[in-house]
């Protein structure tokens, strides 16, 4: 294959693949690389399968199919099965189905997309106990959550996504026994002047309708103002418990799916020492761009949900925009062919965004989430727990990445993804301070592991094989 | 879902158990999902039973042993017909 191209994209997500075409349809050799083995990315993964579309209501399954249809013609050189680990202005190094290759680039858009909001608890580490996300992909791949298909299943937490998988497990005949209810009703109440803009974009109001009533007809016992989830049992899940006013309560279950909202991946740009902003509302770090996509390193383009969490069709249209921005970054169209083909995707993308500003108020994060009792594991690749984080900083620590040289926690094969929201949360509350003054997690590449072999292949290659 | 799939399947093994499953998902979404085996690697820290959390590549629970290799996020590896899959032991140099 070729290892010189004009645009590499990175990620078959929304953002990646509608990047990948625009930036194409501009004139520009594109190359797309994804870890997974089909496009679509988690929003459409394996949209093109008949398993992939079924999950799928009817308007997203269109859109994501037309999206992929649109790739494959586009002309874009397809790159599955590939793990990025380094990336420089102009390189990426990776790993290509299982060989390591260095890949250049006049411009780089980087589609990592979102992830599920880590939270640790008690127990959360017992199988039995997955993100909601996780589990809305075992059902995707025609799976069960259980080996017995009508056993006891909780769904807690807060956000749109739990709302979306109850009405995915009510399809698939499973038995919700409870849903607990972790949102914060004075940030809720807070949504309420900003919905009337929603009437600007009804077809997504009707779908969170339609979902809210599923869960209504299916009868989901609501649980509300729900703290302290503990996962509870031997080697595997049994029992989950919970605090609602003062008092605890227990309840059985073979599965136990927890979702406090969605936040983008950000290693990447983090590696780099990008900037990053601090959202108070939706609690997480985001990268600073201009309204394309353009980082404060020349060339180099970040899109869709990584950049700020709008949900799929949104990045889409961020996608589009960063192809075009990056078309005329390398000069090969006009400023005014560019501001041109933005013009559509830049309308649509704001009333998206105005119509959608409630979401950030209604399902913003409980403040309390991360007060976790001491014995909770929060670095599940490290085995560090609250406490030592706390002891950390009664011993005198007042930054994270202190913390974590003190603790260990963050150090693991995650790479702090799943700890670093709520190490820096717990620091946070143990130095009284804000998350923003104890910083975030140092991301050093590779930013995955990546065998010393390979590494060495590629940054230390013996004379006789060059890559 | 509640429609019957129409899709290719593949078989793997886990564990010596065969496994039919659709063809182009994960293998920790093959074995999560259909083998239903519990605990699938012994966590190298504290030993105790993990299972895959995430299934998009960012939590590494789901490291298990896939035709021989250890150590393989399985939430990122497509199943493949024969494909032998194990969990994912206690290295043998940790002794808890
Ligand atoms: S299940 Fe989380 S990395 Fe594979």
């Amino acid at each position: 294959m070729n290892r010189r191209t004009d645009l590499l994209v990175i990620g078959a997500g929304p953002a990646g693949l509608a990047a990948a075409v625009s930036a194409r349809d501009c004139g520009l050799e594109v190359t797309l690389i994804d870890e997974q083995a089909a496009p679509g990315g988690q929003l459409f993964r394996n949209i093109e399968s008949p398993l992939g579309q079924q999950a799928l209501q009817a308007r997203e399954r269109a859109q994501g199919m037309e999206l992929v249809r649109a790739f494959r013609a586009s002309g874009a050189a397809y790159c599955p099965k590939t793990t990025i680990w380094g990336l420089e202005p102009g390189r990426v190094s990776c790993t290509l189905e299982g060989v390591p290759a260095t890949l250049e680039a006049s411009a780089i858009i980087v589609a990592p997309g979102a992830m599920e909001r880590p939270v640790p608890f008690p127990g959360w580490t017992l199988p039995g106990v997955m993100g909601a996300g996780g589990a809305d992909i075992l059902l995707r791949s025609g799976g069960t959550l259980d080996k017995d298909p009508a056993a006891p299943v909780v769904l807690a937490g807060n956000g749109p996504l739990l709302l979306l998988l109850a009405g995915h497990l009510l399809q698939a005949g499973v038995k919700i026994v409870a849903w607990l209810d972790t949102g914060c009703w004075s940030q809720r109440l807070r949504a309420l002047p900003l919905m009337p803009a929603a009437a600007l974009d009804p077809a997504y109001l009707n779908k969170g309708v339609k979902m809210a009533l599923q869960v209504l007809k299916g009868k989901i016992p609501l649980i509300r103002g729900v703290s302290d989830i503990r996962a509870l049992g031997e080697g595997q899940l049994e029992q989950v418990s919970y605090r609602k006013r003062g008092k605890r309560y227990l309840l059985g279950a073979a599965t136990l799916l927890r979702h406090e909202g969605i936040i983008p991946r950000t290693h990447i740009l983090n590696s780099l020492r990008i900037e990053h902003h601090w959202d108070r509302v939706q609690r997480y770090w985001y990268p600073l761009l201009d309204q394309d996509g353009a980082t404060s390193i020349a060339g180099l383009f970040l899109a869709g949900d990584a950049g700020y969490v709008h949900g799929g069709d949104a990045s889409q249209l961020k996608g589009s925009m960063s192809g075009v921005a990056a078309a005329r970054y390398l000069g090969v169209i006009s400023k005014e062919e560019a501001a041109d083909r933005s013009a559509a995707p830049r309308k649509q993308l704001q009333t998206m965004r105005i119509s959608r500003g409630y979401l950030r108020h209604l399902f913003a994060p409980h403040p309390q989430l991360f007060k976790v009792p001491d014995e909770t594991m929060v670095c599940r690749c490290e085995c560090v727990t609250a406490g030592e984080i706390r002891k950390a900083v009664a011993e005198g620590c007042t930054e994270v990445n202190e913390v974590k040289l003190f603790s260990r926690c963050g150090m693991g094969p995650c790479q702090g993804r799943m700890c670093g929201p709520a190490l820096a949360e717990i620091t946070a509350a143990a130095c009284s301070t804000g998350v923003e003054s104890v910083g975030s997690l140092r991301i050093r590449q590779p930013f995955r592991p990546v065998s010393l072999e390979n590494y060495c292949d590629l940054h230390h290659p013996l004379p006789d094989q060059q890559p | 879902m509640s429609t019957p799939l129409t899709t290719t399947t593949v078989r793997i093994l886990f564990e010596g158990q065969e496994l039919e499953v659709p063809a182009g998902i994960s293998v920790a979404a093959a074995v999560a999902g259909y083998a239903h085996p519990g605990h699938t690697c012994k966590h190298p820290v504290d030993g105790s039973g993990r299972a895959p959390f995430c299934f998009m590549g960012v939590c590494f629970e789901c490291l298990m042993e896939i035709n021989g290799l250890p150590d393989v996020q399985s939430c990122l590896v497509t199943v493949e017909e024969g494909m032998q899959v194990r969990r994912q032991p206690l290295p043998e140099s940790i002794k808890l």
